[in-house]
């Protein structure tokens, strides 16, 4: 087992030193290959995000010849990125989508990334595993279902994929019991009051599991704790695929096709299987002729582009002829409590992310229902601790009064198991977008398992800040995260792809992002979708997909 | 125990009268009241990235004009905002220059109710509504009733409690957390502010050293400092300041 602090370089990805110490764009893309239109490359990965980048590097090595194609800009952090919360907003996928069901939810910034790196560019940093019971909770639990594959499959990809962000944190007790490459960040002083407050509660925390260097790694610089993880981490100290697995890629000859937007994957019908992507890059379409693709777009993206993709053989979008595209997306319940201390707590310094509790991930019957919650901090910064006041109602006066009272304030949040359900689902809306595709209509209810995991788990909170004494708390609910939506299952009435990541009835076509996630556990989704991209190349490699 | 660090002064205990708090004496607060007297974040620029710098300065220097909003709709609506923000003095960020910016640069958040029509229509439709309300009182404008009523229409808002006309074509709930999200996202953007709360603003590339842990002390020199008398001569006296 890997020890903390007996840390090597990962072995197949030179990224961290094919960047720059001084400056923090990529440093080869002059270097970077480009193919021709009329070439049919080996695979075309649509996203440049978790999963497609992290599989165009692998199997880049292996001789692949791969075009990356991205709806939004390839970032130069020093150039593009700003310290500042309203800023950040070019990093969010902000194009119109229509959210509907009892409990719609928000996008944009609080679970949608665009351009190169996607999601992760904002994401706090949080990278814990999933546990070994999240592949199996309808054996175990009764709810769900079970994942095609089990922890066990994924085990060696976790490990080699902390390696490369890499992961900073103390040893893991939870799940399957861990240690991470990098020792734990120091904590600031609100974290150390959440952690004062669940210890009085007999609640365990632990430093991280965060992607944030902390020591030496290639020409990563170390962390300076400013606190714009979710802003983009100028620094290039938080991993994201563009910092991460992009370099490496491009030096083994993958392609990333930036602003270029793709509205169809092209079925030739004769043989059944795809022949490339329809793509609009500066208003004009293209065409990307390619052996395999891979869809990489996300949760929402994904299932909007298969069903965008119609043909006579599947009439009712790409995948689709069992109608399970586009259903059982999955957020987490995201409740989060705010408390108050009469010593200044400056939230906005350190990582938002910093310390968290998987002591509630499991399923503990006397609770009244299946599956579990993980605790985490997190720190918002004025524009989102806006939303905590205005939440409870507070506004004119009262919210200036509670705005300015923020630096006596620290935060916890929750993320809550939801359950899959088919009805939580993405359809295309009668609205177009500006590439003449129909924008995705994301319909989103919660299940009475759900609510009474969310309430249990606010219960939790307010129980820790009761401990720790605080003058006063605000509670916000609210989501966080997406998966699901084109899932892996072992049988094409109940499933999108099968244990290979491979569409049912098209042989070439491959869906490697948190789409296919068949449950979502109560750990962040980056690094499960970076290991699932691992494996999936591992298992390309091994020709193990024909 | 000092005035801010008791949590009498807090809304879910009264009503906080902020002619009590400390005058700014350094840099600008909407209204020139807050919590770090002595804290400007536009002194530390020199210590912000290029990128950063020019759009954060660039932020208070040029506000933008109004060019989605029409010259009904805007007295109507920042005296809307103004209440939602109590903002009742100069200096006042001006909120309203900001949302018609992002209104007008078609600049949304990322998604739409089902309910509802898009975050351009919202507005308008809200201030159509605002004066609704006012023509309801004889007045021909919400900005022109007085302080108390412009307030009780604004919670009514927010109780979700208008009804007919512009009102009865949306989800008034909805229309509300839409319009006090844009709102607050222009408010505390704004540097002013960040002095108001004493944030400590874009960090980019100096970050933190002290940030609490106890092995590295409490806060760095340049940082927001607390009031500890709601006096202004008391805090500058127990401060040591002259």
């Amino acid at each position: 087992m890997l020890k903390t602090g007996s840390f090597a370089m990962p072995e197949a990805n030179d990224s961290p030193f094919l960047l720059d110490m001084h400056e923090r764009g990529l440093q080869n893309l002059d270097r970077m290959a480009r193919y021709d239109e009329k070439e049919t490359v080996d695979l075309l990965v649509i996203g440049a995000g978790a999963g497609g980048v992290t599989l165009a590097q692998r199997l880049a090595r292996k001789g692949w010849r791969i075009v990356i194609l991205e709806k939004g800009p390839l970032w130069d952090p020093d150039r593009d990125w700003v310290s500042d919360e309203k800023g950040a907003g070019p990093i969010y996928w902000t194009d119109n989508r229509i959210i509907g069901g009892t409990d719609p939810i928000q996008m944009g910034k609080n679970n949608s990334g665009v351009g190169v790196g996607g999601s992760m560019t904002h994401f706090a940093g949080y990278v814990p595993r999933f546990h070994p019971s999240d592949f199996e909770v309808r054996s175990r639990d009764g709810v769900a279902v079970d994942w095609p594959i089990s922890y066990w499959d994924l085990k060696a990809s976790f490990e080699r994929v902390e390696r490369e962000l890499p992961v900073a944190g103390q040893r893991w007790p939870w799940g399957d019991p861990h240690d991470y490459p990098h020792k734990p960040h120091p904590i600031a002083g609100a974290a150390a009051k959440a952690w004062q407050g669940a210890k009085d509660c007999g609640i365990e925390m632990r430093v991280g599991p965060v992607s944030i260097t902390n020591g030496v790694f290639g020409n990563r610089p170390h962390c300076i704790y400013r606190g714009f993880c979710l802003q983009g981490c100028k620094v290039n100290a938080k991993a994201s695929p563009l910092i991460t697995h992009l370099p490496d890629a491009i030096e083994h000859g993958v392609e990333v096709r930036a602003d270029s937007m793709a509205i169809r994957v092209e079925l030739d019908d004769a043989s059944g299987r795809v022949s490339g992507v329809t793509y609009v890059h500066d208003g004009q379409e293209h065409f990307q002729p390619a052996d395999a693709v891979a869809v990489c777009g996300y949760a929402i993206e994904t299932p909007r582009l298969l069903l965008n993709s119609t043909s006579r053989r599947f009439p009712h979008g790409l995948a689709n002829n069992s109608d399970q595209v586009g259903r059982y997306v999955m957020v987490q319940g995201a409740t989060q409590v705010a408390a108050r201390f009469p010593e200044l707590m400056r939230m906005y310094k350190a990582p938002p992310p910093e310390v968290s509790s998987e002591q509630f991930y499991e399923t503990d019957e006397s609770r009244g229902f299946a599956r579990g919650f993980s605790i985490q901090t997190v720190s918002p910064l004025p524009i989102a601790w806006a939303e905590h006041v205005t939440a409870e109602g507070h506004w004119g006066l009262a919210l200036r009064e509670y705005m300015r009272d923020w630096n006596h304030w620290t935060v916890l949040g929750v993320l809550c198991e939801l359950m899959p359900q088919p009805e939580n689902r993405v359809t295309l809306a009668d609205q177009k977008d500006q590439f003449g595709m129909p924008v995705a209509s994301f319909s989103h209810s919660l299940c009475d398992n759900d609510k009474a995991n969310i309430a249990y788990a606010t219960k939790v909170m307010q129980e820790i800040w009761s401990g720790a004494e605080a003058q006063d708390t605000l509670k916000i609910d609210r989501y966080a995260h997406l998966v699901g939506g084109c899932r892996m299952g072992s049988t094409p009435e109940e499933s999108v792809v099968d244990s290979s990541h491979r569409a049912w009835d098209v042989p070439n076509l491959f869906v490697v992002d948190g789409s296919v996630l068949p449950t979502e556990g109560a750990a962040n989704p980056a690094l499960v979708i970076m290991a699932l991209a691992d494996r999936f190349a591992t298992l390309l490699e091994e020709k193990n997909v024909a | 125990m000092k005035p801010f660090q008791d949590a009498e002064h807090l809304p879910s205990r009264g009503t906080w009268d902020p002619s009590q708090l400390p005058r700014q004496r350094k840099g600008k607060t909407p209204q020139m009241h807050g919590r770090y007297p002595d804290y400007d974040v536009l002194a530390e620029v020199d210590h912000w990235d290029d990128v950063t710098r020019k759009l954060v300065v660039g932020r208070v220097e040029n506000v933008p004009p109004y060019r989605f909003f029409g010259e009904r709709e805007v007295p109507t609506l920042e005296a809307f905002c103004d209440c939602l923000t109590a903002q009742d003095d100069e200096p006042r960020i001006p909120v309203l220059a900001y949302v018609d910016e992002k209104l007008f640069e078609n600049d949304g958040d990322g998604y739409q109710y089902f309910d509802m029509p898009t975050d351009q229509e919202t507005w308008r439709t809200v201030a159509r509504g605002l004066d609704d309300e006012a023509a309801k009182l004889g007045r021909d404008s919400f900005a022109v009733l007085v302080a108390h009523e412009q307030h009780e229409v604004v919670h009514r808002f927010d109780q979700g409690e208008l009804y007919g006309g512009a009102w009865a074509t949306f989800n008034v709930s909805r229309a509300w957390s839409i319009v006090v999200r844009y709102v607050c996202e222009a408010f505390y953007a704004h540097p002013w502010a960040w002095n108001e709360i004493g944030f400590g603003g874009p960090a980019y590339p100096r970050g933190y050293a002290a940030f609490g842990s106890p092995q590295l002390g409490e806060e760095e020199h340049w940082e927001a400092k607390e009031a500890v008398d709601v006096d202004a001569m008391q805090d500058t006296q127990r401060k040591g300041l002259d």
